[in-house]
Formats: C-alpha cells, sequence, structure tokens
C-alpha cells in the first residue's frame, strides 16, 4: 500500500514540474499565439541560477535563507523573458507566425551556450535543501520530505495562476487579449504590455519548475531541450493554449511515466510518445484544445 | 570441470584476494616502465610536434568521469615535454574534442582532426557507446589510436575484430560485471533476491550481462526481482527507486556512473534505500574522487571499473603510484581516476613503444612500427602491470574493487584500505583463441567453461 | 508565409542551362582538385541537399513548415541499417529501394494526420511525431542497438564492391563521391519538375492563397498529402545516402534539434527560391564544422547566425543575391 501512495507521489512530482514547464508554454501561446522553442532553456536557465546561488553563491548560508532563496531562478527567468521579448520577439508579430519558431530555434542554442559560458560544463548541484528536509515514514517506507514541496509547490501555482487569470482584473484582460487581439486592443488594451506580462509569467513559471527541481536532481546541459520535447507532449494532449490541458496532460504524463517505469521498463519512454500519438490521431487538438 | 565445486573452492580458484594485499603478479618479463632517463635517441628525428587528438567528456554529467582523463594526458605530456619530447625532439600538443557532442558528430571529428588536423594519433573516448562507432573509422582512417576507455567487449568482439591501429588500455567491460559479481559472492553470498538498475546504453547492458552470468555460477540461488533501465545522462531516479524498494531485494547492482550516480545516490539516500539493501556498483568510486561526498553510505561496493582507485597500491608499496598521485594532484588540485591513470599510462606506452621502435631502427618509426612494439608490451604503470594483448589489441590488468569508507585524510570517501579486492584478470576473461560469442567472448566463456557452484 | 507576395519566375530550362552546365562540371571535376576531406565534406552538403530540397517542397512551395523531418532522414537511415541487420543486404540500390519505401509507408501516416492542420498546429505535429520514432529507435535497444546505433559496413555501388585497395577514406571520396553526386542531380532535375509542373504550380496557390485555389477547385487537403509524400521521400533518400558516410545509425538523427538543422540550411539558402535549400545545405555544412572546430560555443554562434538571418535576411543567401542582382546590373548598366 505504500508503494502505491509513493507512486503517486512520485508521478504528482513529475507532473508539478511539467505542469510549471508546459503551463507557461500553453500560456504564452493562448495569448501571444508564439510558440517558444527556447521555453525549456528557460527552465533550465532557472534550474542553473538557483543550483548557482543556493549551492555556490550563499552555499553556507543558514538554511532559512536558501528556502527564501530557491524562487531565484524563477524571478531571473522572468527577467530574462522581460529582456527578450520586446527585442527578440515582438519583430516578428507581424510577420509570418513560423518566424517565430525559427528565431526561437536560434534562441535556444544561444541560450545553451550562454548557460555553458556562466556556469561551466559540469552538472550544477544544491543538494542542501534537499538533504536538510530529510524524509517522512509512509508505512514502511521513507520518502524525501522535498518532493512533497514540489508537488505543493505545483498545486499552489496551478491554484494561484487559475486565481490570477479567473479571478483579477488583469486575467481578463489577458484572456480578452487572447481571445480577440484586435478588439482587446480596440477597447484600449495596451497589447504590447500584456504581451510581455504574459511572457514574463509565462518564463517565471518555466524558471520556477527548473528552481524547484533542481535540489533533488542537478542542472546540466541539454536539460532544457531534453524538457522542451515533454512540455510539447504535455500540451499536445493537452490542448496547447489551454492551462487545463496542460494541468491534466502533465498528470496524465507523470502517471504514465511512473507505470512506464515500474511495469515496462525496457520501453519506458516510448509509451509517453505512445500516447501523444493515439491522442493525436483520436482528437489532434488536444483534450481541451481548440485547433488554430 | 569433474564433481561438484564449493564456493569456495572456485573463488580461490579464480585466485581472488580480499584483504590489504601486496600487489599482483606479472609474468615479468621485458616490463616496461615509467623511465626517464633517456637514452639519446637513434637517427635522425624531426622535431615537428606529434599532435594528439583526445576526445573525452568535457561538458555535461559525463565530464566527472571523463575530463580527468585528459588531465592524465596532459601530465604525461608535460613531463615528456619537459625532456625535450618524443626521442627529446617532438613534443607532444594535445589538441582536445568533445565527445558529449554525439556520436555522428564525433567520427566527424574524428575524420576531422586526421585530415585537416592532421594529427599523429587519437586517444580518449569516455563511453561505450563511442568505441564501437570510432573504432572502425580510426582503421578506415589508418589512424593510431588509443582508445582510454569505451571499455565496450562489442568493439573486439564485432566492430574491429582484427585491429591494427586500434588499442585500448583500460580493462574491458565484461570486467566490471564480473568482477563485480565475485566480490558479492565472496562478501554477501548469501543473497537471493537481487534488483538492477543499469543506464540503457551498451555499458548498461554489458554489466547486467556479465554479473548474472558470474552469479549463475556462483550464487545459482540468487534471482533477478527487479530491473530499471534509466536513460543515459538523467538526474531523476526517483520512479526506478520506487521500483526497486517495491521489490524488496536483498542486494540491488547498479552501473550508474558519473553525476548520475551522483544524483542516484542522493536520491537514494532520501528513500532510505541503502538501509533496507546492499548495493554493489561496478563504478560509484571511479569518478573523479571529490565528486562524491561523505554522505555516500560506507560498505557499499564501490567499483572502480574494476581498473584503479588513486589509493591502491598504498604508501610506498608501489612507487609509481605514489609519485603518480602526487604529481597529479600538484598540477590539479585533486586526485587522479582510472581515466587519468589510464591516459597518463597510455601516453608512456606510446613513448616506450616509440623509444623501443627508434632503438631497433633509427629514425621516426612509422605507425606500423609503434604498433608492433605495443603489441606484447608489459607495461608497469602507476595502477599496476598493464599487458596489451597482441591478438585483440586489448590492455589487460588486475581487476580492483572495494568498499566505500569515510577516512579522516581525505575529504570524500575512499576504497577501504583493508577490504581491496583483487582479481587476476587472466582469469575473468576469455582467453586468446577462444571464440568470439553473443553477447559477447566472456560471456560464452564463463557460460561454458566455469563450473556451477553447488552449496557455500 | 502569405504575408510577402513571391515572385517564383518560370524558368524555362534554357535560360538555367548557361550557369547550370559549369557548375555540374566543376561538381565533376572537384575530386581531383581538393582533397579527400573536403570531398566528403561536400558529399555530406550534397545529400543535405537532397533532403533540404525535399523539405522545402513543403517549405517554400506549399507554405507548411515543418519541424519534424528528421523523422523521414532518420526512417531511411535506419532501413538501410535493419536492411543491413536482418536481411543482410549490401547493395546501395537495395538500401535505396528500401529507404523509399519505408519513407512513403511513414510519410503517408504521418502527413495523413498533419495535413488536416497548417502553420502552428502543423509545425507541433510534425515535432512530436518525430520523436515518437525517436523513442522507438532509443528504447527498443534489441532491434535498434539503441544509442549504440547499428553499423553498417560499405555497401557495393551498382553491384561493384569497393576496391580502392581497401581504402574506405578514398572510396569515400572518389566512388561513392560521385555516386552521391548522381543522385543528387537527378533528385534536383526531378524536383525541377515537380515545380514546374501543375502540380506544382497548384501547391503554390494553395500557399498563397487557399480559399482562393478551393474555389478553383484545387483539393487542398489532397495536394498537401502528396507534396508531403514526395517531401518525405526525398528526405529519406538523403537519409540512406547518409548512412554509408557516416559508417553507423544512432537516434541522433532522428532528435528534434536535427529537424530544425534541416529548417536552419533551408532559411540560411533561402527557402523563397529553387536552389536556396542547396546551397544552404552545403553552406551549413561547412559553417557547422568549421563552427565546431573553431570555438566550443558553436551553438551559440549557429543561433546567432539563424537570428540574424531571421532578422535581417529573410530571403537566406540565395535570395539575397538575387534581389541583389538586378541592382548590380542597373548599376553597371548606365
Amino acid at each position: 500500500m505504500d508503494t502505491f501512495v509513493i507512486h503517486v507521489f512520485n508521478a504528482l512530482l513529475y507532473a508539478s514540474v511539467l505542469f510549471l514547464i508546459a503551463g507557461g508554454l500553453s500560456l504564452i501561446y493562448g495569448v501571444m499565439r508564439i510558440v517558444n522553442l527556447a521555453h525549456g532553456n528557460l527552465y533550465a536557465f532557472g534550474a542553473y541560477v538557483t543550483a548557482w546561488a543556493v549551492g555556490q553563491w550563499l552555499a553556507g548560508a543558514p538554511t532559512v535563507v536558501l528556502y527564501l532563496l530557491l524562487p531565484i531562478g524563477a524571478v531571473a527567468a522572468a527577467i530574462l523573458g522581460a529582456v527578450l521579448e520586446p527585442t527578440l520577439l515582438r519583430p516578428f508579430y507581424r510577420r509570418a507566425e513560423e518566424y517565430q519558431l525559427l528565431v526561437t530555434f536560434g534562441l535556444l542554442m544561444i541560450l545553451e551556450d550562454l548557460m555553458r559560458f556562466f556556469w561551466g560544463p559540469y552538472p550544477l548541484t544544491a543538494t542542501t535543501l534537499f538533504e536538510k528536509m530529510g524524509s517522512v515514514k509512509i508505512g514502511d517506507s521513507i520518502y524525501p520530505r522535498y518532493n512533497l514541496l514540489v508537488v505543493l509547490v505545483g498545486g499552489l501555482a496551478a491554484a494561484a495562476l487559475w486565481g490570477f487569470i479567473y479571478r483579477t482584473r488583469f486575467g481578463v484582460v489577458l484572456r480578452a487579449t487572447s481571445q480577440d487581439m484586435r478588439r482587446a486592443a480596440a477597447m484600449g488594451v495596451n497589447v504590447n504590455r500584456v504581451y510581455i506580462e504574459a511572457f514574463t509569467i509565462g518564463c517565471f513559471m518555466a524558471g520556477l519548475g527548473g528552481a524547484i527541481v533542481v535540489p533533488g536532481q542537478s542542472a546540466v546541459l541539454g536539460m532544457g531541450v531534453d524538457a522542451l520535447v515533454l512540455a510539447f507532449v504535455v500540451v499536445v494532449i493537452g490542448g496547447l493554449g489551454s492551462l487545463q490541458g496542460a494541468l491534466v496532460g502533465a498528470l496524465i504524463v507523470g502517471i504514465v511515466r511512473e507505470i512506464g517505469v515500474s511495469t515496462f521498463p525496457e520501453v519506458e519512454l516510448a509509451v509517453l510518445y505512445l500516447i501523444a500519438v493515439i491522442v493525436l490521431l483520436v482528437r489532434p487538438a488536444g483534450l481541451f484544445g481548440r485547433a488554430a | 570441470m569433474p564433481g561438484p565445486v564449493t564456493r569456495r573452492d572456485l573463488l580461490a580458484k579464480l585466485g581472488v584476494t580480499a584483504a590489504a594485499t601486496f600487489g599482483a603478479s606479472a609474468a615479468g618479463f621485458g616490463v616496461a616502465g615509467i623511465a626517464h632517463a633517456q637514452d639519446k635517441a637513434k637517427g635522425n628525428i624531426p622535431d615537428k610536434p606529434f599532435r594528439i587528438g583526445h576526445m573525452t567528456f568535457f561538458t555535461g554529467p559525463g565530464a566527472v568521469l571523463g575530463e580527468p582523463m585528459y588531465k592524465g594526458n596532459l601530465l604525461a605530456a608535460d613531463e615528456i615535454n619537459s625532456h625535450g619530447g618524443l626521442l627529446g625532439k617532438r613534443k607532444i600538443e594535445v589538441l582536445k574534442a568533445d565527445e558529449a557532442a554525439g556520436t555522428d558528430a564525433n567520427v566527424k571529428e574524428m575524420r576531422r582532426l586526421k585530415l585537416s588536423e592532421k594529427i599523429d594519433m587519437f586517444m580518449g573516448i569516455t563511453s561505450s557507446g563511442n568505441t564501437p562507432a570510432l573504432g572502425p573509422a580510426a582503421e578506415e582512417l589508418k589512424l593510431l589510436t588509443i582508445f582510454i576507455d569505451g571499455c565496450t567487449d562489442f568493439l573486439f568482439d564485432k566492430a574491429v575484430p582484427n585491429p591494427r591501429y586500434v588499442f585500448r588500455v583500460t580493462n574491458i567491460q565484461s570486467a566490471d560485471g564480473s568482477t563485480c559479481a565475485v566480490a558479492v559472492a565472496q562478501t554477501w553470498p548469501d543473497v537471493k533476491k537481487v534488483a538492477h538498475i543499469h543506464p540503457d546504453y551498451a555499458y548498461g547492458r554489458n554489466c547486467y550481462d556479465h554479473f548474472s552470468i558470474v552469479t549463475k555460477k556462483l550464487i545459482p540461488g540468487a534471482q533477478n526481482v527487479s530491473e530499471a533501465w534509466p536513460k543515459l545522462f538523467s538526474t531523476d531516479f526517483t520512479p526506478h527507486i520506487t521500483k526497486t524498494l517495491a521489490a524488496k531485494p536483498d542486494l540491488l547492482v547498479t552501473s550508474v556512473w558519473g553525476g548520475d550516480y551522483v544524483a542516484f545516490y542522493k536520491q537514494a539516500l532520501q528513500h532510505g534505500l541503502f538501509d533496507k539493501m546492499k548495493v554493489a556498483t561496478t563504478l560509484a568510486l571511479g569518478v573523479a574522487p571529490h565528486a562524491i561526498g561523505k554522505d555516500h553510505p560506507e560498505n557499499v561496493l564501490a567499483g572502480v571499473h574494476a581498473n584503479y582507485h588513486f589509493s591502491y597500491p598504498p604508501g610506498n608499496r608501489w612507487p609509481l603510484n605514489k609519485s603518480f598521485v602526487e604529481k597529479y594532484k600538484a598540477k590539479f588540485n585533486e586526485y587522479p581516476n582510472f581515466q587519468a591513470e589510464g591516459a597518463y599510462t597510455a601516453t608512456y606506452i606510446l613513448k616506450t613503444a616509440v623509444e623501443k621502435a627508434n632503438k631497433l631502427s633509427g629514425g621516426w618509426p612509422d605507425d606500423d612500427a609503434i604498433i608492433s612494439q605495443i603489441e606484447g608490451m608489459m607495461f608497469a604503470g602507476p595502477g599496476g602491470y598493464v599487458y596489451i594483448r597482441p591478438d585483440n589489441h586489448q590492455g589487460y590488468k588486475d581487476a580492483i574493487t572495494g568498499f566505500s569508507k569515510n577516512t579522516p585524510e581525505y575529504p570524500f570517501p575512499i576504497l577501504d584500505p583493508a577490504r581491496i579486492i583483487t582479481i587476476p584478470i587472466r582469469n575473468i576473461t576469455a582467453p586468446p583463441g577462444w571464440p568470439k560469442g553473443e553477447p559477447t567472448s566472456t560471456y560464452t566463456w564463463i557460460d561454458q567453461t566455469w563450473p556451477t557452484v553447488k552449496h557455500a | 508565409m502569405s504575408t510577402v507576395p513571391l515572385v517564383l519566375h518560370a524558368r524555362s530550362p534554357a535560360r538555367v542551362l548557361p550557369w547550370v552546365v559549369p557548375l555540374v562540371v566543376v561538381l565533376f571535376l572537384l575530386p581531383h582538385a581538393i582533397d579527400p576531406y573536403q570531398t566528403i565534406l561536400l558529399a555530406y552538403g550534397l545529400l543535405m541537399g537532397i533532403g533540404a530540397l525535399g523539405f522545402n517542397l513543403l517549405l517554400g512551395y506549399t507554405g507548411l513548415l515543418s519541424f519534424g523531418h528528421s523523422a523521414y532522414f532518420g526512417v531511411g537511415a535506419y532501413a538501410v541499417a535493419l536492411m543491413f541487420k536482418y536481411l543482410h543486404v549490401q547493395s546501395m540500390e537495395l538500401y535505396l529501394a528500401g529507404a523509399i519505401l519505408a519513407s512513403v509507408v511513414v510519410s503517408a501516416i504521418f502527413g495523413f494526420v498533419c495535413v488536416r492542420y497548417t502553420r502552428i498546429f502543423f509545425g507541433i505535429l510534425t515535432l512530436a511525431l518525430s520523436q515518437v520514432l525517436w523513442s522507438l529507435a532509443f528504447k527498443f535497444y534489441p532491434i535498434t542497438g539503441g544509442t549504440d546505433g547499428l553499423r553498417v559496413p560499405t555497401p557495393t555501388l551498382l553491384g561493384l564492391a569497393r576496391d580502392n585497395k581497401g581504402d574506405k577514406i578514398l572510396f569515400l571520396a572518389s566512388n561513392y563521391y560521385y555516386y552521391v553526386l548522381g543522385f543528387f542531380l537527378a533528385c534536383v532535375v526531378i524536383m525541377w519538375i515537380v515545380v514546374n509542373s501543375p502540380f506544382g504550380k497548384a501547391l503554390q496557390a494553395i500557399r498563397d492563397n487557399e480559399t482562393r485555389a478551393e474555389f478553383i477547385g484545387i483539393h487542398i487537403r489532397r495536394y498537401r498529402f502528396v507534396a508531403f509524400l514526395v517531401s518525405g521521400v526525398f528526405t529519406g533518400i538523403a537519409g540512406a545516402l547518409w548512412v554509408p558516410l557516416n559508417g553507423l545509425t544512432t537516434p541522433d538523427i532522428l532528435y528534434w534539434p536535427f529537424s530544425g538543422e534541416i529548417v536552419f540550411m533551408t532559411v540560411l539558402g533561402g527557402f523563397r527560391t529553387f536552389t536556396g535549400p542547396i546551397v544552404g545545405a552545403v553552406v551549413f555544412n561547412y559553417l557547422k564544422t568549421s563552427a565546431v572546430g573553431f570555438t566550443v560555443y558553436w551553438q551559440a554562434l549557429l543561433g546567432s547566425i539563424l537570428v540574424f538571418l531571421v532578422l535581417v535576411l529573410p530571403t537566406g543567401i540565395v535570395g539575397a543575391i538575387t534581389q541583389l542582382l538586378p541592382a548590380v546590373r542597373k548599376r553597371f548598366s548606365r
């Protein structure tokens, strides 16, 4: 029984991180109709910044400080996003959609080497918090408490995002812009500002995903590229542009992966993509999405 | 073999020695060593630099294992150059290439290094995924090559069965799984349920196969209860750890290495894995020693790729190791791993071969002459005697493994000096003349020629 | 891609011959002038040119950006590797036949799913589907060798085993180069015929204005599907030709950044012209190889070039030259 509970937590852990990444991707697309291929590298950037801050810069600081320092990766990713949007992405809104894919692909390559330049070629770890939190007993087994924190953060983020989008004025403006940009502009919405804010939030989410995952794992080069594919699987399943879709998709991917590793160790990865294919064949726009 | 054999008998026959041993025996003829006083070279030697292309992991999780290889090469090259270079005239220049680029890119890069940069020799490679691709490419390019690792049996079993230009210095991969299994049989012979976690590529599969076949012979009552195959260079092992714990094994065998292993053991600690089962690894302490923290549990069978740990041979018992470790530490401010020792030894093997060839025929020896001198060379390196078997160009050195222990002298765990296990390599690898087999020659050799133990 | 009007002159063969023929002659004579390494590089470039040409049928002529073309390249390459592994085939011609067959099947399946959509969705779907193949190649170790890949020894060309005294480099730089060159020229001619045919014109009509095309009776999805098929087959051929050069087939060529490279090289050369993708493929090949040898930050270098291209030079190298030419001509003909 306790194994089952642990499996559930593992799936939720994976889903939390994926939701943060995919949710950011979906949000950006929903509002701006941009698919940011470099989005995975914002997740990686968040991971690196947090790893550096917690593992190197203020490594000896008291634990409380380290906890407060965790989200620094998210903040850094948000700032990076706020810088990138007006400079690299805005020139392309008037151009054909496909150019965005190209420019964000170039951005992906640049960011990858940027991280290598700043933090070197080796993996960066920040395991202090992971270890400090210790483990909690679940039946006969023990489970890292930190993983539960990640699940909590994921859940809180989902709730906060939902509240933000559906319960605040800014959320209304965001939704209006995403539904019909021209009409929103005609009604006085400053679309440029909305875009930059949406992009920043999306990057914040991705960065947060990286920041909270890093103490348990490590920041390595290439993690962004791998993450992006998984995020894509999530949005394919859930539907691009839909936050519920990102949540449901992330949960599905998390569960499938957990089952895959336990029961079909030989094919764990492939099962995920197979699910994506099935969804593609049956409902190509995704479970909650609407076709472009 | 006649009659039922007990485990103790078989282990004795295999020559397994545990506890602090006194160095392996060598056949001892014509042993070459790291001599520094050089005779004057014969004949006319050009002073063109000797260019070595060195490819290993410089980025990513593999770098913790691979980068010291380059450092070992550099240390040797610097020492040789301080005496004027090879044969006192040709200084060694080392060009770097990053193995993390991917197998296809690595093949292209090797070609570029040879055809465009005109390297004289190729050295390096950590991953077993790369040597089967680069070996044939090196033969095609007629490029003198010493692979330091990438130790898969597949290289000389299938990919390059009759090597001419390609050599490999560290122990063949099957030794890892076999050594680990022999050590387990020696130390924990009562295990019944075994779980496996291996990275999903050549090395992982090889370790699994050889651990399994040796265990079949030495601990016939043991059974596999769980398997997991994470992708190489994963950082998240949570589901694999959970799966393993759920199967309630007595023993976990894992060949996860480098940055992956660091992530793995830290996560496993928080799951209490090390308290619930014995753990045997093939490569846990093979990384740069400082990469593993003192939070790593003790009494884990901490493999070193069956090759070398800087703490053995200890002290003054084998001066070559003592001076190597001191020089390496002085230059790089860290302790060497088996990759560093391998590269260092390989560079000196090259030097020795060149000198011997020069003595025979004068002038700068061509590749064929160098090759003929490397074949059959018995070389004394920091880690012990290495024998380069002429038929398959593979280096053989006595296998070693041990148990992790924290000591006050070092800020990281080392192999417990009181419990080092060594095995003469000729007893656990397929001998010359044994036909190539599937999945490896060593596997079929063990399967067909070893007896199965009846009971302890 | 429909915001900027595209001018693509119908070129009669006669107009093109004056500069095509010398170029072809040069390509034939090149191995005698440059060293084997450069020839091998060029061979890589030419076969990627075939792939890019195929890719551009979808992008430049039909207006669909596929971000998953690594799938067909990989299918072609794995078809070769698996034919060697299980059927012990060694003939290059059989390899190509197998690769074409395999890529037809896969493009048909993938095309059927993808052509229902356009623009971003199309791109995402193609990416996701290519990743499916990647994960299969990656995980099915007993069949595909996983990350270790499958080795393929030198094939026989036109039934003749190589005889360059066992020197594979020489073989690659001479016999194999001409083989690739032959296929390259054949594919160029075929593609030329395709894009200049009524079918090709219909594709461009669909690209420029879907609604209007439908009104004049063009069955959009069917045309797109056929374009997808042809495109996939060309890229599959490129994949098959690539295998002997590399000697090894690994899942890397199915991984999505490789699709990105295919897009990159096409845009680099100019996707609005016929020759752009070819020029782009050859140039990209040299660019990447020299960047990798030049700096450890080669990804940033290539990425910056891509961003620069898209920002400043969206018509690519060939496009820029074509635009410059009239200006230059005017300049010099006062």
